[in-house]
């Protein structure tokens, strides 16, 4: 089957970041060589404390950067080649949860989740209302949508970012450091609202998360782990 | 001396990579217009009126302030000394010249940088150091469209406006204290003033609301939106925005009297 998320070779570095105009603002030597396929409806967890360069890997895999080596194929589709507008298009396709959420700040948690939808669908006000209104329930955030997330806790926060991320019901999620700050409880919980159910195949969604670490509770739900370590990778399970 | 001219070459080097990646991104954003989706020009919108009533509306008061005081403080101060020589037809002269032409430009744009300048820079600076413009690239969503157009045309519309409204109240303003002052009948002032007004004026007017806004929207987003170090870099690039939005304000009042007042 074709893996949904493919790192061929790819060089891995903590320092590779770009500014607003991909221009790469530090080039590095790369740390550490990933080979990875994440094949379809999977959960693939990487590993990995912070001097490993694991925290890049989410950005490699939207093509918010390049790869110093190798190649990334997200959906098929290496996404950093892609000219600029053809590629914020794709990366519609993919659902991604940044490491420190990403939520607006001068907008509730319901207009963050509106946002995508707004911005980068032609569905009518009305059919976004009601496509917001079930990952609002789905996300159990009824109750705290109005607030802006400084008013809101971490882990109402983390909900309203997961809501975001599946807005456009996709079938890759990216999640960077999804379980940061949680209780083992709310982890899974998200864990399985990323995942969208099981199916014949596993989970309906494929799910790519990488952290320092998983919860123990939610070990058994990930179909692959791997670790790395600066120079390092390991497959766990 | 190799070493004082090599110090000056790097310098000079510094500046001109600063320059050339400042043009680089206002070239992007403005190429980024014929790339935003239907949808998200209503989004766009919407905070292009945000951008609007912070920039322009409330800033009203200020600008009336500003003028009312400057056009008082000019014609109070020189038509007594004008009188004198018998020259009071030129406070028209000055009132043109010197504030609807120069210093109300200039004092709109030093009042906007002040105001909404500073406010882009902390507020994309912001945005960058909790990750929200990389969240807003990873669902698909164009920083330029979302956050850096809206504001630089914000601005032009606002400063432009701003820039009216200042010389409007400049020239009132002037009217009542050459009637104080000088006991200028009102019909007389006004005569003045519109013999030396002329359509040149009105357009280098906009013209430099056109280029002043576009500074300011330009030069405080990218200084905001290329914070790197975390929150202990906003308050420098507030300050990098307002100089360097100051600096190319003064440049260019400079260059446009000089090459297109005659």
């Amino acid at each position: 089957m074709t893996p949904l998320l493919a790192f061929h070779e790819v060089g891995v570095s903590r320092a590779a970041r770009t500014t607003m105009s991909s221009l790469p603002v530090v080039s590095t030597e790369p740390d550490t060589m990933l080979s990875l396929e994440v094949a379809p409806h999977q959960t693939v967890a990487v590993l990995g404390d912070e001097t490993s360069g694991v925290d890049a890997l989410g950005g490699l895999a939207l093509g918010l950067e390049r790869p110093l080596t190798g190649r990334v194929l997200t959906l098929g589709t290496e996404i950093a080649t892609l000219e600029r507008s053809v590629q914020l298009a794709f990366r519609r396709r993919v659902g991604y949860l940044p490491a420190s959420d990403g939520l607006l700040q001068n907008l509730t948690l319901r207009d963050n989740i509106r946002l995508p939808l707004r911005f980068g669908s032609d569905f009518r006000p009305r059919e976004i209302e009601g496509r917001v209104d079930v990952i609002v329930a789905q996300l159990r955030l009824t109750r705290v949508a109005d607030l802006r997330p400084a008013q809101a806790n971490a882990e109402d926060r983390r909900r309203a970012a997961l809501a975001r991320a599946l807005a456009f019901d996709p079938e890759l999620v990216v999640l960077e450091e999804p379980f940061d700050g949680l209780t083992d409880r709310a982890a899974a919980e998200l864990l399985e609202a990323a995942r969208g159910g099981e199916t014949a195949e596993g989970a309906r969604r494929t799910v790519f998360l990488t952290g320092p670490d998983l919860p123990a509770l939610l070990r058994p739900r990930v179909d692959r782990t791997v670790r790395m370590a600066r120079g390092r990778v390991e497959e766990v399970r | 001396m190799t070493g004082f001219l090599a110090a000056i070459g790097r310098g000079t080097a510094r500046w001109l990579g600063r320059v050339g990646l400042l043009a680089r991104f206002a070239f992007e954003a403005f190429a980024s217009i014929g790339t935003l989706p239907g949808a998200g020009r209503r989004v766009a919108a919407r905070v292009l009126l945000n951008q609007l009533r912070f920039t322009a509306l409330e800033a009203v008061g200020l600008i009336i302030l500003l003028s009312g005081v400057l056009s008082y403080l000019t014609i109070s101060s020189t038509i007594a000394q004008l009188d004198k020589v018998g020259a009071s037809e030129l406070i028209g002269k000055l009132m043109v010249v010197a504030i609807v032409r120069e210093l109300g430009p200039l004092l709109t744009a030093i009042a906007v940088v002040g105001r909404s300048g500073t406010a882009i820079t902390a507020e994309l600076a912001t945005n960058t150091v909790l990750g929200e413009v990389r969240a807003l690239k990873g669902m698909g969503i164009d920083p330029y469209h979302y956050l850096v157009l809206p504001r630089i045309f914000g601005c032009v519309v606002s400063v432009i406006t701003l820039m009216v409204l200042f010389d409007v109240i400049a020239l009132l303003g002037g009217y009542l204290a050459a009637g104080l002052f000088a006991g200028m009948s009102g019909a007389r002032y006004l005569g003045i003033v519109l013999a030396n007004l002329t359509t040149q004026d009105v357009v280098l007017t906009v013209f430099k609301g056109l280029l002043f806004g576009a500074v300011i929207g330009i030069i405080p987003a990218y200084e905001g939106l290329t914070v790197r170090r975390g929150p202990t870099e906003i308050p420098q690039a507030v300050i990098r925005g307002t100089v360097h939005s100051l600096g190319m304000i003064f440049v260019l009042a400079a260059i446009i009297v000089g090459v297109l007042v005659r």
